[in-house]
């Protein structure tokens, strides 16, 4: 499947082949920029696009965390020991959190789908 | 020189390991005699900040917390015992800290902090050093800190993970710069004691290096740390350019 990606404040914005073209447009200046290391040519642009193996959330997650190992840059929203969404991120399927979603990260992409994945922060202390 | 800036036999003793480190030395040992930091909250993270900025001879130290001590804190704030339940933080905080290191000034303060208060809070500061539990709070010293031009250093902690970021204001982004609003909160999720031993330990790091001229070393950069499989990573931050607060 086709998707394209925008890196937003602190998190990505994915959407899956969209019926428009997908722009910068109205979004704000990005504050981590190393969410483009594994894309630099598309900085200028902001806008990632690239064609993922398979049709789940699981697979589009499994190969964007390829995609940033080979970066160097650590980002991987399954956590490998569990099989699950790690604890540093959350994780919206059209606006709902994956975890109410029938089939969890097994649920298959169509098109049109935004899925966005948030860098968790820290505020206990 | 400035008398009451003059390093006496006693200090220099107690000094003496640092004193050696060539990045300190006699005066980075001044310049952290005549400064003053302010804490905001003495939890977990303020309770390990506030030991070893005592103990390191940061001249004036002010600690502010609206909180008494409760049986669930013991886990983590290890500035207090049993014996202090129900007690307020900052009156514990303050005789322990003295008790750690009586030559120099801790000030308490009993507050909450709120957005008429927190200039007169961080009045004087040549730091602020983030101690707090919530975001709302943070911001609102985030606000003050830049508008006053005073570096303040967020930490943030959950489970066997935290964060830290040194706050340069009008150079590195704020915190305001990545949270334009304020995001509903989550639950209390758990903080292993030694995730803000850690975290609290590198803020205090970089609260001395600020003061004695060092510079920040997560100033713009963002320290994420994993307990589970012990790593640190680091990633560089950038301004928001649309920033209600520091742009």
């Amino acid at each position: 499947m086709r998707v394209f990606i925008v890196p937003g404040l602190v998190e990505l914005r994915i959407k899956v082949d969209p019926k428009r073209e997908i722009t910068r447009e109205g979004l704000p200046y990005i504050v981590m920029p190393w969410m483009f290391a594994p894309w630099p040519e598309a900085r200028e642009k902001g806008v990632v696009s690239l064609d993922i193996k398979g049709d789940t959330l699981r697979d589009l997650l499994l190969e964007l965390s390829k995609i940033y190992k080979q970066a160097n840059v650590d980002f991987e929203p399954i956590n490998p020991k569990t099989n699950d969404i790690d604890f540093d991120y959350e994780i919206l399927l059209n606006g709902k959190r994956y975890v109410v979603l029938k089939k969890g990260l097994d649920t298959k992409l169509r098109r049109g789908n935004e899925i966005v994945i948030k860098m968790n922060w820290r505020w206990d202390g | 020189m400035d008398d009451e800036k003059r390093l006496d036999r006693e200090e220099r003793i107690r000094y003496d390991r640092q004193l050696r480190i060539p990045e300190i030395g006699e005066e980075g040992q001044k310049r952290l005699k005549g400064s003053n930091a302010v804490i905001v909250g003495v939890g977990g993270l303020g309770c390990s900040s506030a030991t070893y900025l005592s103990a390191a001879g940061v001249g004036r130290i002010r600690i502010v917390d609206f909180d008494v001590v409760k049986r669930s804190d013991l886990n983590r704030q290890v500035l207090y015992g049993e014996e202090d339940i129900g007690k307020r933080k900052v009156i514990v905080a303050q005789k322990r800290l003295s008790r750690i290191n009586s030559k120099i000034e801790i000030v308490p303060l009993f507050k909450r902090i709120d957005e008429k208060n927190v200039f007169e809070i961080i009045e004087g500061a040549d730091v602020v050093v983030d101690g707090l539990d919530n975001l709302a709070t943070r911001l609102i010293v985030n606000s003050a800190c830049v508008r006053r031009r005073i570096p303040f250093i967020y930490g943030g902690v959950s489970r066997l993970r935290g964060m830290v970021t040194t706050i340069i204001p009008k150079e590195t982004p704020c915190l305001a710069c990545i949270f334009p609003n304020i995001p509903e909160e989550e639950g209390r999720m758990g903080v292993l004691g030694v995730s803000p031993a850690l975290i609290g330990s590198i803020q205090a790091l970089e609260c001395i290096k600020i003061i004695i001229g060092g510079g920040s070393s997560l100033a713009g950069r963002l320290l994420r740390f994993n307990g589970n499989d012990m790593k640190f990573y680091i990633h560089e931050i950038r301004r928001n350019e649309g920033c209600k607060i520091c742009s």
